[in-house]
């Protein structure tokens, strides 16, 4: 478990695409921290750039201007080595496409991470987190064999094994029924509880949103507003009149 | 890393599949060269035979070995070629997932280290597997070498333990070199890739694609530059070699720079398509120019060899036909088992000349070494010969070849410095003796290029040829009527079109020899590249029918696409021929002062159609097969 007062900060980033006329500006100025153990999701139209801050925070993509640091260190030039190592040990990625490597069985799907990192995966402990996500009885299936709730799950399961500092989650529940949704942010959520789980979340849907400790509204590469424990109607109701 | 190079192997086998063929054919293909090769070099020669038969039998071994070299030389181009080409592309192929190897703290290592593991394993099934193969192989090439008399009959290659290793190791070497290119790009995916779909759009000319491209085109154009030979004849077996020099690096050359050939053939055949399914087949063409390239490679590289090697043969042949043509100054040729001293006495011919095919051997002696060097020449009579040929020597005087003198054309190296007056050590008949350089003739395509005095052959040389001058005025078929109590009588023309046609079928055979098997082997790539092209491509043909194609639409599509990439092939292959064809032209031109071009029409638009009906038939039964699933549940369908 990690101490830090904010294991991922921003300071005046800035990302600007393309050149010219044609720049196009998608982060324009963000100075935001994100608390360590608390969960926040971040929410604005298309094309407001919160995709962008997520990349930026995780180190994806090179900010114009500003420093990211992340876990205390300062990514904002840090060498591909360096983010990759970052990865390894700090950093869980969540995407709406879940990304599991399909000829791999859940099991070694999650064990990914730590072979990757020259770690030896202790059974017990890919077992306990996929225990912890509910699927100790289909460790052995692939991919293609679960539903989509549960692929999240075994993708979610995937992110935490390294015990991260840090678990990014880019639309966990965009490509879910509603039913399996609800379990996943559910599951987010007694992450965050239980484990003190960092995490930071890109998602449209309000009841996701609702179910973090804090949502930021972005628009035009800016944060907007802030809102702390909203009910899902007050962020439907924020957002709509954001993309008014 | 190896146990997830294992995985990804076991699941996606299909696509591996085709990799692990490549290099299993490969293999085998190299594997029966080589013992072929070291079968023929290491032939012996029975003590017992005449002095004239183990010269021709060594001769005939030299020969099938100089051959053998290079149906080797050409099995392992195109079996690395074919192999970098279809490993670059499944890359390709795979970017998100190692996309995602990289986001889940893959290092750039050992996504490089991942893709090698690959290789080492396609390799080392491909080559078990070729090693297998590779024995039908080398008796089906034996067997082709002695059914086309390039290989003395009872010719057999045997198979040699040492070759388990050789093969192994070209297999696991092949595979390893063709990846290599291809992980280094894949270590620079970058690790967002994975969290966009669709991402598999990367830059198509990549900087390693442009040197490579271009570092090619250069050689191929300095060797063109330097094939004329600032004005000194090359030898023509040199000449012949052209395909090799120029056509194999620009082949290279063109295989990189062909996703810049994409949209240029796509607007030529914008003129053609019409329709929104030619609109749409054109479309796919351009926007995936890696997967177009990819599929034309096996294409382009069978059209270019088969065309460069057969148009340089032919254009050697036809220009060496028109020399005989010019050359011979004579109306009749009479062919006869011994030299007919009666000829000459016949009603209406004012002078023959008689000559007939002498094995000998040049005999050197260099810095203590010393060696012997077999070579045909021609036994003549000098006035006769000068009175039937149109024959201006250099330097010297035909009329001086008499008793122990020789006429030389020099072709190459050390020869190029003999003089008239210079000593060669002959042997001759089990005889050795010195001879003197009467004169030096000019180069020339279709030879001789040593004439001898007929003093100088042996007891038993023959069969005869007379070359007939006929006097002003006589009628040839009466003339000929006369001669054919002496032999067979033909015209010049005649035998000259007859030695064209024998010269013709000596290529098709080289050819049959040269690269039916390569050419075997890239049919089957043909098919496996469109095959690996397709697989990808369930979803796309899914979105598109969602859209509101129909299904035989669909399947129409990648019809026209596939069509479009044969084209593609079949113009770059083209290009890569014709280049080392009018080499091969201009240093001819330099030997006769003409330019002959010769182009196997037939044989090119044989080919064209074969690929084209290959590649047509192949993209529609997987156009079909990718299509059978309902497209909702394909569309719907995550991972």
């Amino acid at each position: 478990m990690h101490t830090t007062e904010s294991p991922v900060e921003l300071a005046g980033v800035t990302r600007v695409y393309g050149k010219g006329d044609a720049a196009v500006r998608a982060l324009d100025g963000v100075d935001i921290a994100f608390p360590a153990g608390s969960w926040t999701a971040v929410m604005g139209p298309s094309g407001s750039g919160k995709s962008t801050l997520l990349h930026c925070a995780a180190g994806l993509e090179r900010v114009t201007a500003g420093t990211v640091r992340v876990v205390g260190g300062d990514i904002t030039n840090a060498t591909d080595a360096e983010l990759t190592r970052l990865r390894r040990t700090e950093i869980g990625f969540a995407f709406q496409t879940f990304n599991l490597i399909a000829s791999l069985t859940a099991e070694q799907n999650v064990a990914m991470p730590l072979r990757l990192a020259g770690r030896r995966p202790d059974r017990r402990d890919v077992r306990a987190v996929l225990d912890a996500v509910g699927l100790a009885d289909r460790r052995r299936h692939r991919p293609r064999e679960l539903s989509g709730g549960q692929q999240q799950r075994v993708a979610i399961a995937r992110a935490m094994v390294t015990r991260p500092a840090v678990l990014f989650a880019d639309e966990p529940t965009g490509a879910l029924d509603t039913k399996a949704a609800r379990a996943v942010t559910a599951l987010m959520r007694s992450m965050v509880d239980e484990r003190g789980q960092t995490t930071i979340m890109v998602t449209h849907d309000p009841a996701a949103a609702a179910a973090a400790d804090r949502t930021l509204f972005l628009c035009d590469g800016r944060i907007v507003d802030r809102l702390e424990r909203p009910t899902t109607r007050e962020v439907a109701a924020r957002l709509a009149a954001l993309e008014d | 890393m190896l146990l997830l190079a294992w995985n990804s192997f076991r699941d996606r086998w299909q696509v591996f599949a085709g990799a692990v063929l490549t290099v299993c054919l490969g293999t085998a293909l190299v594997q029966s060269s080589l013992l072929a090769l070291v079968a023929a070099a290491t032939a012996p020669v029975p003590d017992h035979l005449a002095p004239e038969d183990a010269l021709a039998l060594q001769g005939a071994y030299d020969g099938a070995v100089t051959l053998l070299s290079m149906v080797l030389a050409l099995a392992a181009f195109t079996a690395v070629f074919i192999v970098a080409s279809t490993f670059g592309f499944t890359v390709a192929q795979r970017r998100r997932e190692l996309a995602l190897l990289r986001l889940t703290g893959a290092s750039r290592g050992q996504v490089r280290s991942l893709l090698v593991g690959e290789a080492v394993l396609l390799g080392l099934a491909g080559s078990a597997l070729g090693t297998v193969l590779g024995l039908p192989v080398m008796r089906a090439q034996t067997w082709i070498l002695e059914r086309f008399d390039f290989a003395p009959t009872g010719f057999a290659a045997e198979w040699r333990p040492w070759a388990v290793a050789v093969s192994l190791g070209t297999g696991v070497l092949i595979a390893v070199l063709g990846v290599l290119a291809a992980s280094r790009r894949a270590a620079r995916i970058r690790p967002q890739e994975a969290l966009r779909e669709g991402a598999g759009a990367a830059q198509v000319m990549t900087f390693s694609r442009w040197a490579i491209g271009l570092v090619c085109l250069a050689g191929a154009a300095v060797l063109y530059v330097l094939f004329p030979g600032g004005g000194a004849p090359l030898p023509v077996w040199f000449i012949q070699l052209t395909p090799f020099l120029v056509t194999v690096p620009l082949v290279v050359g063109c295989s990189a720079l062909a996703p810049l050939a994409v949209p240029l053939a796509a607007g030529l055949l914008a003129l053609v398509f019409r329709g929104v399914t030619g609109e749409l087949a054109l479309s796919n063409l351009r926007s995936d120019a890696r997967r177009s390239a990819a599929t034309a490679a096996p294409v382009m590289v069978l059209f270019a060899l088969t065309a460069a090697i057969g148009g340089t043969l032919a254009t050697v042949g036809e220009a060496g036909r028109q020399e005989s043509l010019r050359t011979v100054d004579g109306e009749l040729l009479v062919a006869a088992d011994g030299p007919e001293a009666g000829i000459a006495d016949a009603e209406g011919v004012a002078v023959v000349s008689a000559q007939a095919e002498v094995l000998f051997e040049l005999a050197f002696a260099e810095s203590g070494a010393s060696w012997y060097e077999a070579h045909y020449g021609l036994a003549v009579d000098p006035a006769a010969y000068a009175a039937t040929h149109r024959v201006e020597p250099v330097a010297g005087d035909l009329a001086d070849l008499a008793g122990n003198a020789v006429a030389v054309s020099p072709a190459e190296g050390r020869e190029r410095e003999w003089k008239v007056g210079d000593t060669l050590r002959v042997r001759l008949g089990g005889e050795e003796s010195e001879v003197r350089i009467a004169a030096i003739l000019p180069p020339s395509v279709a030879g001789p290029e040593y004439l001898l005095p007929i003093g100088l052959a042996p007891e038993g040389t023959g069969p005869w040829e007379h070359v007939v001058r006929l006097d002003e005025g006589a009628d040839p078929a009466a003339a000929a009527a006369h001669l054919a109590a002496f032999g067979s009588v033909t015209t010049a023309e005649e035998s000259v079109d007859a030695a064209a046609a024998e010269d013709e079928r000596f290529t098709r055979d080289t050819m049959i020899v040269l690269l039916g098997m390569t050419m075997l082997y890239t049919v089957i790539a043909i098919v496996n590249a469109v095959v690996i092209a397709a697989s990808n491509r369930r979803r796309e043909f899914a979105a598109a029918r969602v859209t509101g194609l129909a299904r035989g639409q669909v399947v129409a599509l990648a019809f026209l696409e596939s069509q479009a990439v044969v084209l593609i092939g079949l113009l770059l292959g083209a290009l890569a021929a014709a280049a080392s064809v009018l080499g091969a032209a201009a240093a001819l031109r330099v030997i006769t002062g003409t330019t002959v071009v010769a182009v196997q029409w037939p044989l090119l638009f044989g080919l064209a159609l074969g690929a084209a009906a290959v590649v047509g038939a192949t993209s529609l039964v997987t156009a079909l097969s990718a299509t059978r699933t309902p497209p909702i549940r394909l569309v719907a369908a995550r991972e």
